[in-house]
């Protein structure tokens, strides 16, 4: 089987899986890197202060979510996948992806620094820690944005 | 249902009378000081300060003495923890109750013993440390069998103890190979260091020194009589027996533990009489006669004036009039009802209004009950937050704020299970239930659904903006900045409805004129401040601009439907892969429940938070931003908030 043959014949089913892969991995990647800064933040104001524990972990947690919202969109391509799928079906799945996976990575690593200095502000003024969370969520609302996009095309077209 | 109207006052009294006058006004405690120092022009008249630093700094000394012995005790008293502890909870004081309670703990006498105690056993702590030292150092030579006086006895030889770092063995080896009468050992060594003894007769001495020194030797000087071993023998009794001391210490500080939560309450008393003495900051005095001024609620002003009355026998100057309504300095003060008190906390968390707005909480609490119930929608952890702080409020004993917080998931729990019966969801599908709105099907229609919300929220905020110029009686603004732009809106919505359904073509014409008539009237009025007229115009022009953020604001609210699925998708992948893991033998049972339980826990809090944020979100930037400006200045009751009980 050369290549062309290979790709008429299982091009659908590999790009729709990488599809999903880059919806998983790409958001994943952003959410570990920005949940781990927040982290890093979090734990020198341990040292002082174990009681903000709680509240600190509601910072970390925010830039999560995309990759959660990854996991989901993978999780309904992989509903989709059938061995003999045509190319086109393949590339158009492939493409339904993307927004999630890039705009969850970038979103997610940008959210995890605004999270990061509202640790400061969970440090030196708690009762305004509030404040810090909802900044982040401002982040949080374009990858909100892609997720929907992403959903919807996925969905969108039966071939 | 809103802010509560607020009376200024100005109260002149006797000095004398002054700390009989703060403690009744402490006990009615609904009085809001106006800081008169900021005042220029009073203090140009010649009127003084009337703080008295003295006594603060003489109370500051007393929080510090019972915060040491709090802190000291905390480490030792072992409290109820659990269930039970929650059942119990604060204890619960009146003003009067907790003052005769203060009043009546010698924390002097606790402190002093504390202090006495902690010192000795601190004392002890450090000569511990230094035997240990030097047990350290001692150990170094165990090998050395000599008693440590003997080691100066000689007469015809020198003999040197110390150091040489462990990358020269060799070369002082070798070095010292030349020398016929000295005799080298390496009596230990640790990572950096050789601890060495070098006997030499005195003609060499010289030499031996010589070399040593190019070694980098330093030194050491043992301390001690008898051998290293038995030496180090009698320190380890020693600290033995020190700590022996320090533990009998211990108990005794141990035996004083049970006087804590007396502290704690001498503690919240203190914090209260600190506020008394630093509000004397805000006043003004001339050589006899204080001047007070500050707020109090308008339907309390009888109640104060009997306070101040009783309080300073009847001789005084009272002035208690309505607070101006653009007083900038009034202070604000919500009231609302059960139900939209609990959500008064988000209105604080953006910005108290100012006096002359309306309170926005009972406006966005119900939207708030329909964004959450939306995201989070599911029956199962819509009833484990109903069931859970049902139970905390019925059986445990809850401070004001944290019982406010469980009303707040209380409330939040009832849209939840309604949302999550129309999205048919339960614990993510873990059992089928018809849905009214299938989620995985049709999404479109939840998106639809989501913008309509959306729609309607914004609305609501223009008509607040609307209701709020009325109420001022600018009833051109009304029609200017929100009459003309429910015009534009709906008639752009009736506009492109046409391209997604399809509806008579009247509908899109006569839309069609509205918007353009809205949008005229925003592009003619919307630059109105501005003097000239170029200015006027391209205020409009941009004031139509706006119409943008509208768009992204409706969009916002896709969100709504965007959480609802993704935490029902998640909750999803939980019970598959929990229910790969059941169908795999008996560990395989174990194993999926785990994972179901603590998955689903995990979910319903990453949902519930993202729920709680986003709609916060919604309410702060969407609704907020229509019509919501905020800025008020708390209204500070006269008193502490109680760290340790629940002052009533």
């Amino acid at each position: 089987m050369n290549f062309s043959e290979f790709m008429v014949q299982y091009g659908g089913v590999f790009f729709a899986g990488l599809g999903a892969a880059i919806a998983v991995f790409l958001s994943g990647i952003g959410s570990a890197i920005g949940v781990g800064l927040v982290g890093e933040a979090a734990s020198g104001l341990m040292i002082e202060e174990p009681e903000k524990f709680g509240k600190s972990l509601v910072l970390q947690l925010l830039p999560g979510t995309q990759g959660l919202y990854g996991f989901v969109i993978g999780l309904l391509v992989l509903g989709k996948l059938s061995v003999g799928m045509p190319l086109n079906e393949g590339l158009y799945i492939f493409a339904a992806c993307l927004p999630i996976g890039f705009v969850g990575w970038l979103s997610a690593v940008a959210q995890g620094k605004t999270a990061a200095a509202g640790i400061a502000i969970l440090a030196k003024n708690e009762e305004q820690s509030t404040k810090g969370i909802i900044y982040a969520v401002m982040v949080e609302t374009y990858a909100l944005l892609a997720f929907v996009t992403s959903l919807i095309l996925v969905n969108a077209v039966s071939f | 249902m809103a802010i509560v109207k607020m009376s200024n006052f100005s109260l002149f009294a006797f000095d004398s009378k002054r700390e009989n006058l703060l403690h009744e006004l402490q006990k009615f405690k609904y009085v809001h000081f106006y800081d008169l120092a900021e005042d220029e022009s009073l203090m140009d008249e010649g009127l003084q300060s009337a703080e008295i630093p003295e006594s603060l700094v003489a109370i500051e000394e007393e929080i510090i003495k019972v915060k040491y012995s709090i802190d000291l005790l905390s480490k030792y008293y072992v409290r109820e923890t659990g269930i039970k502890a929650m059942q119990k909870g604060k204890e619960s004081f009146s003003f009067d109750e907790l003052e005769d309670k203060a009043s009546k703990v010698d924390y002097h006498g606790v402190y002093n013993k504390l202090k006495e105690l902690d010192t000795k056993k601190e004392a002890l702590n450090q000569e511990v440390i230094k035997l240990k030292t030097s047990v350290d150092e001692l150990s170094h030579w165990i090998k050395l069998d000599t008693s440590i006086k003997d080691l100066s006895l000689f007469e015809q030889s020198h003999i040197f103890l110390g150091t040489i770092p462990k990358k020269l063995k060799q070369k002082v080896q070798n070095e010292l190979t030349i020398t016929e009468l000295t005799y080298f050992e390496i009596i230990s060594e640790d990572k950096d260091n050789l601890y060495v003894m070098v006997l030499t007769y005195k003609s060499e001495e010289e030499a031996v020194k010589d070399i040593l020194r190019n070694n980098s030797f330093s030194i050491l000087k043992l301390i001690g009589e008898d051998t290293p071993e038995r030496e180090i023998a009698q320190i380890n009794d020693k600290i033995e027996e020190l700590e022996g001391k320090i533990s009998e210490y211990e108990e005794e500080i141990v035996a004083l533990s049970n006087n804590l939560p007396d502290l704690e309450v001498v503690y919240d008393y203190l914090m209260n009489e600190k506020l008394r003495v630093m509000s004397s900051e805000k006043f003004l005095m001339t050589e006899s006669v204080i001047i007070i001024r500050g707020y109090v609620p308008t339907d309390m002003a009888g109640e104060f004036t009997e306070t101040v009355k009783a309080a300073l026998d009847n001789v005084y100057y009272l002035e208690i009039k309505e607070a101006d309504n653009d007083d900038p300095n009034v202070p604000i003060l919500l009231k609302n009802s059960k139900f939209a008190q609990t959500f008064e906390s988000l209105t604080s968390m953006y910005a108290l209004p100012k006096y002359n707005e309306v309170d926005p909480t009972p406006f966005l609490a119900p939207f708030y009950l329909i964004f959450f119930g939306m995201m989070l929608a599911d029956i199962g952890y819509g009833l484990a937050l109903l069931i859970g702080t049902t139970v905390a409020l019925k059986k445990f004993n809850l401070s004001e704020n944290q019982k406010n917080f469980m009303r707040f998931f209380n409330y939040l729990s009832y849209p939840t299970i309604v949302w999550g019966l129309i999205y048919g969801s339960f614990l993510g599908g873990i059992i089928p239930m018809p849905a009214l709105i299938d989620p995985a099907t049709e999404y479109f229609n939840i998106l639809i659904i989501s913008i309509v919300f959306g729609i309607f929220h914004l609305y609501f905020g223009l008509g607040l903006k609307a209701y709020l110029s009325i109420k001022e009686g600018k009833y051109l603004d009304a029609l200017f900045d929100v009459g003309f732009w429910y015009m534009a809106l709906t008639g752009g919505i009736g506009f492109l409805l046409p391209m997604f359904i399809t509806l008579p073509s009247i509908i899109k014409n006569i839309s069609l004129v509205v918007m353009i008539i809205g949008m005229v009237g925003i592009v003619a009025t919307g630059g109105r401040e501005s003097k000239s007229i170029p200015g006027k115009a391209v205020g409009g022009l941009y004031s139509l601009y706006g119409i943008s953020g509208y768009v992204g604001d409706f969009v916002s609210y896709s969100r709504l439907m965007a959480l609802g699925l993704s935490g029902g998708f998640i909750g999803g992948a939980i019970n598959m892969i929990a229910g790969m893991l059941f169908d795999s033998g008996i560990i395989g049972i174990i194993a999926g429940v785990v994972v179901f339980i603590g998955g689903q826990f995990f979910n319903i809090f990453l949902s519930a938070l993202g729920a709680y944020v986003h709609s916060i979100r919604l309410i702060f930037v969407e609704f907020f931003g229509k019509f919501y400006e905020g800025g008020g200045i708390p209204f500070n009751l006269f008193r502490s908030e109680a760290k340790y009980i629940n002052l009533k």
